[in-house]
């Protein structure tokens, strides 16, 4: 194999880039995600256990769609949800609101649906919504609006401090990053995905208890 | 990897090419202002009422449909109006010959699609020309975002004062921590009180909250209540055109201003789009806004601009959505105010569609505070572009709305208003804001140089204060208490127009004096060169002596 100048300076290049980390990735289909093995047990129940966290995600969450808007697989998502609350002490309960993919509105189901009255409301690419049974549908205990900033470890935060809602504390709120430059990189794609979401939103369906094997 | 062209490894790594761009997806309505989707423009009417609305049946409308044929369309031009050639009609719009109130006459008879037809027929340059000649305030105006990362109050008044020395007539700030609301609201009224008397405030957080700060009097007017082109996101929005009408009659009741928000993607964004063009969809908002009898709207597709940025023609039909109110007669606080782009040149061109025609409001609004500090998530302008936009007004000779000023003069203005903000805080029994929290306040450039609060106490604290009542005149007589007569009588000021209503007129903004400057008062009478507003006199030697300019007398 002859290796030219050209190739080498292209090597230590890129080696560079990526020590560097100074290129930022971009939007390019990722490689696929597998379906999150999901068990539906039945209608949603309120609950009456006051230990307890709703989390509530949109039909295509885990099945049809499978990561974040910056591809954190949606498996991760609810464990690192779910570890936060149990971390708190508390249970997390999952279910599916079927008859809408808007955020706001799907939190306030889990909410309503929460033995604590807390829930948490999660659509596909990662926008999030910590909200409580009494308050109105558009509002909210925290919001988690740009979905490209909502990482990992945001998500174990928003479990934590979901839970501690839920037994009463005032916690601080997790802190809100701000990325003047995610909207030009990422609305279009939003746009995209929340079309596909919505897709699979069933009006009529009430929403369900799942149950999942992470 | 290919070997690759130098020219293009440039090219990719171009701020241009960070921005994401989509293809047109007509089946669920991306694109811009064309889709074969889009009703073809008629009416009927049987005994002065709307039978047919843009080829359906009353039998068929939705909630839009009956909500514009009933209170937006005026019945008695509609004919006339529908008949017209929509290229004509066009024409007209950039005639100089033919005067706004004849367009005005004609325009509110027309239907969505027939002014989607119009509009669709005009290049950016003549929608500029139009924007020009319909703007209904003569004098075009600017507004601001204040607001930061921390919510700190200090850091608030000071960029409030600020900016609304620096010229801006509205400031408008959100929250990062929802509860904070009342807090940020009270910061940056008593900062731009300290800053120019008159300027106009908001607190932009969910409806039924912003409408209390607004009666209580800890701001002067608002702007976020968002109307949607089609049922099911109106439905997902928890409202209808009848909800919303109601808001707005609340505000109007107890004397304040308010205008409505929608923009070019957002139901196409919530996925409920119907297929139709975004360019269709806003026009059915800004007749909604018509028909609910409110003075304003802001558009220019808002927070959604990522999207039609994406597509193409996008920002064509942003500028268009911009004359599609004006076109009805409304106020226009036409956007300009998110991040759509990390290429400097784009985030340029796209601004001079409003800032060369002017607008009622060219921004809503620019950044006060450096972006990172901004919590709509950036705007397309931010206090350090300050320059920058002050040389522009003096290259082209065009009033942007701002003004230059000397360093010594704002951080007189940003300590006064940081130390009134303590002064309140103590009367009112909020959190102390301390001297350290002052002084870091008048420099800063942003909230990383602001010392942290005891967030928990703070929120328990501001609502305690709402709990117990507290309103606008408790932070008069908190001022009036500790010498700050001044400030107070600019807070008092404003409360006092609620009661006497006059600013809302359609797009009313206010002096220092307290005088309001309206389309009733100030209307815009464009007929080409000669007329209009023009930047000369007293106004253009203030604009042109930017301090950094050196005088012969210098050299």
């Amino acid at each position: 194999m002859n290796i030219t100048e050209d190739m080498v300076k292209e090597i230590i290049l890129e080696v560079l880039q990526q020590m560097q980390g100074n290129r930022e990735p971009a939007i390019t289909p990722q490689k696929d995600v597998p379906p999150i093995q999901i068990k539906e047990v039945g209608a949603a129940r309120p609950g009456t256990d006051r230990n307890e966290v709703v989390i509530g995600v949109p039909p295509a969450f885990g099945t049809a769609m499978t990561k974040t808007i910056i591809d954190i697989p949606h498996r991760e998502v609810l464990r690192e949800m779910m570890a936060g609350i149990e971390e708190e002490g508390l249970k997390p309960r999952l279910v599916r609101v079927n008859k809408t993919a808007d955020v706001g509105f799907i939190a306030h189901e889990a909410a309503k649906l929460s033995g604590s009255g807390i829930g948490i409301g999660t659509i596909s690419r990662g926008t999030t919504v910590i909200h409580q049974k009494d308050l109105a549908p558009l509002q909210n205990l925290e919001l988690f609006s740009q979905s490209p900033l909502v990482e990992r470890e945001t998500f174990r935060a928003i479990g934590r401090n979901a839970a501690k809602y839920a037994k009463g504390e005032q916690p601080s709120p997790v802190p809100v990053r701000n990325d003047p430059m995610a909207r030009p990189r990422y609305q279009g794609l939003a746009a995209l995905l929340h079309n596909k979401e919505v897709q699979y939103v069933k009006a009529d369906r009430p929403s369900t208890e799942i149950s999942v094997q992470l | 990897m290919a070997k690759r062209q130098k020219r293009f490894e440039v090219l990719e790594q171009r701020p241009v090419n960070k921005d994401g761009f989509i293809k047109e997806w007509v089946e669920v309505g991306l694109v811009a202002m064309d889709s074969p989707n889009d009703p073809k423009p008629g009416i009927k009417i049987e005994g002065g009422r709307v039978v047919e609305l843009d080829g359906k049946r009353r039998d068929d409308f939705d909630m839009i449909d009956a909500w514009i044929a009933d209170h937006c369309i005026d019945t008695s031009v509609a004919e006339e109006a529908m008949g017209f050639d929509s290229l004509k009609f066009a024409r007209m719009l950039v005639d100089i010959n033919v005067p706004r109130a004849e367009i005005v006459r004609l325009s509110v008879g027309m239907t969505p699609a027939k002014l989607l037809d119009v509009l669709k027929r005009m290049n950016v340059v003549e929608l500029m020309m139009a924007m020009q000649k319909l703007r209904p305030r003569r004098t075009p105006s600017n507004q601001a975002h204040v607001t930061n990362l921390k919510d700190t109050p200090a850091l608030l008044a000071a960029d409030a004062a600020e900016g609304a020395y620096r010229g801006f007539t509205e400031l408008e700030t959100t929250v990062g921590v929802g509860r904070y609301a009342p807090m940020n609201a009270l910061s940056i009224l008593v900062g731009s009180q300290t800053g120019r008397p008159g300027a106009l405030t908001q607190c932009a957080v969910e409806e039924a909250l912003e409408l209390t700060m607004g009666m209580r009097g800890l701001t002067a007017y608002a702007e976020t209540v968002s109307v949607y082109g089609t049922e099911q996101v109106f439905v997902d929005g928890d409202d209808t055109p009848w909800s919303k009408g109601f808001l707005a009659s609340a505000y109007a009741s107890r004397g304040l201003k308010m205008r409505y928000t929608s923009g070019t993607g957002s139901e196409v964004q919530m996925g409920y789009a119907e297929g139709k063009s975004m360019l269709y969809l806003e026009i059915r908002c800004v007749m909604i806004t018509k028909a609910a009898g409110v003075q304003g709207l802001q558009n220019g597709s808002i927070s959604v601009i990522g999207v039609p940025g994406a597509v193409p023609g996008g920002i064509r039909a942003v500028l268009a959505e911009n004359v599609a109110t004006v076109l009805v007669d409304l106020e226009v606080a036409s956007g300009n105010d998110q991040t759509f782009t990390h290429s400097p040149i784009r985030n340029t061109a796209r601004m001079l569609m409003q800032f060369l025609p002017g607008t009622d409001l060219i921004f809503s609004g620019y950044s006060a505070v450096p972006n990172y500090d901004n919590m709509f998530a950036g705007s397309t302008h931010d206090c350090d572009d300050y320059d920058d936009y002050l040389v522009l007004q003096r290259d082209l000779q065009v009033d942007g709305g701002l003004r230059p000023v000397r360093e010594q003069e704002v951080v007189e203005i940003r300590n006064k208003a940081a130390r009134a903000l303590q002064a309140v805080f103590e009367e009112l029994g909020l959190p102390a804001i301390t001297d350290e929290e002052v002084e870091a306040a008048t420099y800063a450039h942003g909230s990383k140089e602001m010392p942290d609060r005891n967030v928990p106490e703070d929120l328990r604290a501001i609502e305690s204060f709402m709990k117990r009542g507290g309103t606008g005149l408790d932070v008069v007589r908190a001022l009036a208490k500790r010498g700050f007569n001044d400030v107070g009588e600019g807070v008092l000021g404003m409360l006092k127009e609620k009661v006497s209503g006059d600013y809302l007129h359609t797009s009313a903004i206010f002096d220092e004096r307290f005088e309001v400057l309206s389309a009733v008062n100030d209307p815009n009478d464009y007929q080409g060169p000669g007329t209009g507003y023009r930047l000369e006199g007293e106004r253009w030697e203030l604009l042109k002596n930017i301090p950094q300019a050196i005088s012969p007398e210098e050299v």
